[in-house]
């Protein structure tokens, strides 16, 4: 591939047992399994795809949920482009959890304004039918806390994965241009100094 | 609030009271007991359970040992005391009950206004050579009145002090491992020599210039400012903390969450931001890091494994009462094959020490009676609390949460778990819900479930399962406190031994940001479950309960792993990303028979290495007694009485073995090993 690829860092977070990893096997091997393993650690996948003609890698990371791997968690928020904040529709818990983790991510991805950071709320297992969120509520808390785009998935029936993430990708194209990004391979450095976020609201 | 919090009735408080007192603590070990079997206390409880220190005050150099108080909870105990640091502070703070020492309260302040000149040495005077009567049981004596220390063995290691006016203090059994750390503590203050006529006897010489490379070393301006950052975030501590001196930090920095929380998002920024790129530094260039240069480790010996022992092999080490014979023979036999799956059932009981060998049947029996009554008793706990009880009990409905939720996610591939409905299932989900009863304060932590998946899966039976994972967990229990100190402890052995082995690879990793080894993560939180088939998990964890050849094996099948993956990642560039995504991808795909073949080989090598670094052994708890058929039988030693003490299982000696191995192994400035300050 000789085009530059620009590579957008995002990361899964949200209560143990939503679905993240599934929602990530899902969009980047259009595979679901009933018997994964919750996930240990920290891992990710890249995909890569074009959205409105621009070639992206997208890099998903994937965390444990649990509130005791915070630790281990949060050193790989850094450098984060887009936050995926993904509920379960059928665990009301997991929806009110939605205002911890996303200040988590703000405090420890060194986000300066976390108003306009794009996060994209994911409200995963829409097959289950004992519902315990309502797209309403769910929308309302959107609505009420930065105006981000809300997705109702099913990883299990494929349902909403891919237009979320490629909404991922468009609401950070559109957030700012950022030169710095067109690196020539698919690696991102962690390390990389806190850059300045500029944008209008 | 700070993490490490250092209880008053552990530290003497009636010696301290001038307030202009500094006070270091050079050395800390928990787990350390008297023997009183002659006294009221019948059973388990003669053994008195204490603390072992070193302490600095100003500049006298004294040894503690200060019994825990019956009253407390030494689970507790090791959560308020294990992050406590080498370097404290005595602040002057109003007196507070027991209870209220172990919450997690500031009684000593780390490092803000310590001085980092330390006394050239100490000569003995004001020591406090003397007995304090107020607790017979405790004892502390300035180390310049010490003449001599006995080290002695009997399946552990004990201590019996000496004193110049001839005073015997009781000797201090290390049940929990640690002597060798103390001993190298020790050596700090004043210098130990065998005696010629007594090998078991060191005498104390003369004091010698041990402080010379010590911590204020390691305390000089350039990393005073990196300390107080440290002090200031323990998050990217985490993720850069496992290497180099900042180590030694890690924990003793720790701030309290609040103090994180409110700390503005630029500062944080900024820490992040200076900090992670010091990663980058080479080390080399970084003052008061030490480096051991190569050593040669010479050729890796040819390695044979064996076929696993037979059922009839078994039964040949049973007496006809049932008592198994020739233990140290059968260890070394499942060392090296493993157990056919027909005597796993029985042996692993064993192995995991919910058995002792020495049993015979009519024991078990008795201990089984015992044990299904009190497993039930726990069950019924959980099993009785009602809807609305639970609406008002946060944690239980959390631990329980995570539980169903985590049971739906553990080995569903395999036929004692799959499909819906099955009895697997509820067995998993009904142990761990009773183990929440048995320890609430860990409660439920993700990876629990796979650590009795494969236990459940052998045993067949609840009970069974359940106290042997008891003691699988009492292995296993550090990696999931909150402070995940087991964790970190791990990756900065793992570091150490990594370094040894392979320097190049090891500087490798460090350029790439991966000194820390955070790709090994969930290697360690669940001893391989992940990445080795079921049955496969099976043979590991066999071998690894054996105890041989040497404690923390499971290190070097780290090492084994990595050494087979190293040219791969170097060769095509790896960086920090492509690391932890490559060793995540290797899930599955190792081979359980040559990674063993492997690290038995590594652990030849290192053990027929003449030059070892002094951490090295100490991690790998070589030479901490005196031949290797005395090792054998330390780990039967505590193997053999699990229910002694809550935890007692060999635990791994990993309170001083961490990032204090490289101190020691600086001021001890042998094996090749480089100071550059």
């Amino acid at each position: 591939m000789s085009s530059k690829s620009s590579l957008l860092k995002v990361i899964l977070l949200g209560d143990g047992g939503v679905g993240k990893s599934s929602l990530m096997n899902r969009y980047v091997s259009n595979k679901f399994d009933t018997h994964l393993f919750h996930t240990i650690g920290v891992e990710f996948l890249n995909k890569e795809l074009e959205v409105d003609g621009r070639l992206v890698t997208l890099q998903i990371w994937d965390t444990a949920g649990q509130e005791r791997f915070r630790s281990l968690r949060t050193p790989f928020y850094r450098g984060s482009d887009c936050c995926l904040l993904t509920f379960s529709v059928d665990d009301s818990q997991s929806f009110l959890n939605l205002n911890h983790w996303r200040k988590e991510f703000a405090y420890y991805a060194d986000v300066r304004e976390p108003e306009s950071f794009p996060f994209v709320i994911l409200g995963n297992k829409v097959d289950v039918t004992e519902r315990q969120v309502t797209t309403e509520e769910a929308q309302r808390w959107c609505h009420e806390n930065g105006g981000h785009p809300y997705f109702e998935t099913s990883a299990k029936n494929a349902i909403n994965v891919a237009e979320a993430f490629e909404e991922v990708v468009r609401s950070v194209l559109a957030s700012e241009d950022r030169p710095e990004h067109m690196l020539p391979s698919d690696t991102v450095d962690l390390c990389r100094k806190p850059r300045s976020r500029t944008r209008c609201c | 609030m700070l993490t490490a919090v250092l209880c008053q009735e552990c530290h003497g408080g009636t010696t301290i009271t001038c307030s202009q007192l500094h006070l270091y603590v050079i050395f800390e070990h928990e787990g350390v007991f008297i023997h009183s079997s002659t006294e009221e206390l019948d059973d388990q409880d003669s053994l008195i359970s204490g603390f072992l220190r070193i302490v600095d005050k100003d500049g006298d150099v004294v040894v503690e040992y200060k019994p825990l108080e019956d009253t407390v909870d030494p689970s507790n105990m090791l959560c308020a005391c294990k992050d406590s640091s080498s370097v404290v502070e005595w602040t002057q703070r109003p007196h507070r009950s027991v209870d209220q020492q172990l919450s997690y309260e500031t009684e000593w302040d780390m490092v803000n206004a310590v001085s980092f000149k330390r006394k050239a040495h100490t000569n003995g005077e004001g020591g406090s050579n003397h007995l304090h009567e107020r607790n017979k049981r405790s004892f502390s004596f300035n180390v310049a009145d010490l003449r001599s220390v006995t080290v002695k063995c009997e399946g552990w290691s004990y201590l019996i002090f000496c004193l110049r006016d001839d005073t015997t203090l009781p000797a201090i059994h290390f049940h929990q491992g640690g002597s060798q750390a103390f001993l190298d503590s020790l050596r700090k203050s004043v210098q130990l020599s065998e005696s010629p006529d007594d090998e078991n006897l060191l005498l104390v010489g003369t004091y010698s210039k041990a402080f010379s490379q010590s911590f204020e070393n390691l305390l000089d301006d350039t990393n005073y400012g990196l300390v107080q950052k440290f002090k200031k975030d323990p998050y990217t501590t985490t993720f850069g903390g496992f290497s180099k001196v900042t180590n030694y930090f890690f924990d003793a920095f720790r701030p309290s969450e609040s103090e994180c929380q409110q700390r503005p998002a630029e500062e944080m920024a900024d820490i992040l931001g200076e900090l992670i790129p010091g990663l980058e530094i080479n080390q080399q260039e970084e003052p008061g890091f030490e480096v051991i240069t190569r050593i040669d480790l010479g050729t890796r010996p040819e390695v044979q494994r064996r076929e696993p022992v037979l059922l009839e092999n078994w039964a040949k080490h049973q007496d006809s009462e049932g008592r198994l014979s020739n233990v140290p023979h059968l260890k070394h036999l499942i060392f090296k094959g493993g157990l056919c799956h027909a005597v796993r059932k029985e042996a692993w009981k064993f192995l995991l020490g919910y058995y002792p060998w020495d049993s015979t049947h009519e024991d078990r029996k008795t201990l089984q009676k015992r044990k299904t009554d009190e497993y039930f008793r726990m069950k019924l706990q959980w099993k009785s609390v009602s809807e609305e009880q639970e609406k008002r009990n946060s944690r239980l409905r959390d631990y329980k949460s995570l539980i169903e939720k985590d049971v739906n996610r553990t080995d569903r591939t395999n036929k004692f778990y799959e499909g819906l409905d099955n009895p697997g299932l509820i067995l998993l989900h009904d142990i761990l819900m009773t183990y929440c009863m048995y320890d609430f304060d860990l409660g439920y932590v993700q990876g629990m479930s796979d650590l009795l998946s494969p236990i459940l899966y052998v045993m067949e039976n609840e009970v069974d399962a359940f106290w042997c994972f008891v003691s699988f967990m009492d292995q296993m229990h550090e990696n999931f406190e909150e402070q995940m100190q087991g964790m970190k402890t791990q990756l900065i052995q793992l570091s150490t031994l990594l370094r040894l082995l392979d320097l190049a690879f090891w500087n490798y990793l460090e350029a790439q940001d991966s000194g820390y080894l955070y790709f090994c993560f969930r290697w360690l939180l669940i001893r391989f479950k992940r990445e080795l088939h079921f049955q496969d998990v099976l043979r590991l964890w066999e071998v690894m309960w054996t105890g041989l050849p040497c404690q923390n094996f499971h290190l070097l099948v780290c090492c084994a792993i990595l050494d087979s993956e190293k040219q791969k990642i170097m060769d095509r560039h790896y960086g920090f990303n492509e690391i932890l995504k490559h060793i995540n991808e290797l899930s599955m795909k190792l081979d359980i028979e040559e990674i063993l073949i492997k690290s038995e080989a590594i652990y030849m090598q290192i053990k027929n290495c003449k030059d070892l670094p002094h951490s090295v052994s100490e991690i790998l708890g070589l030479n901490t007694v005196t031949d290797s058929s005395t090792l054998e039988t330390s780990e039967y030693g505590v193997l053999e009485s699990p229910q002694s003490s809550p935890r007692p299982a060999h635990r791994q000696d990993q309170a001083f073995s961490n990032g204090h191995g490289l101190l020691q192994e600086t001021s001890r400035n042998r094996c090749k090993v480089a100071f550059i300050s």
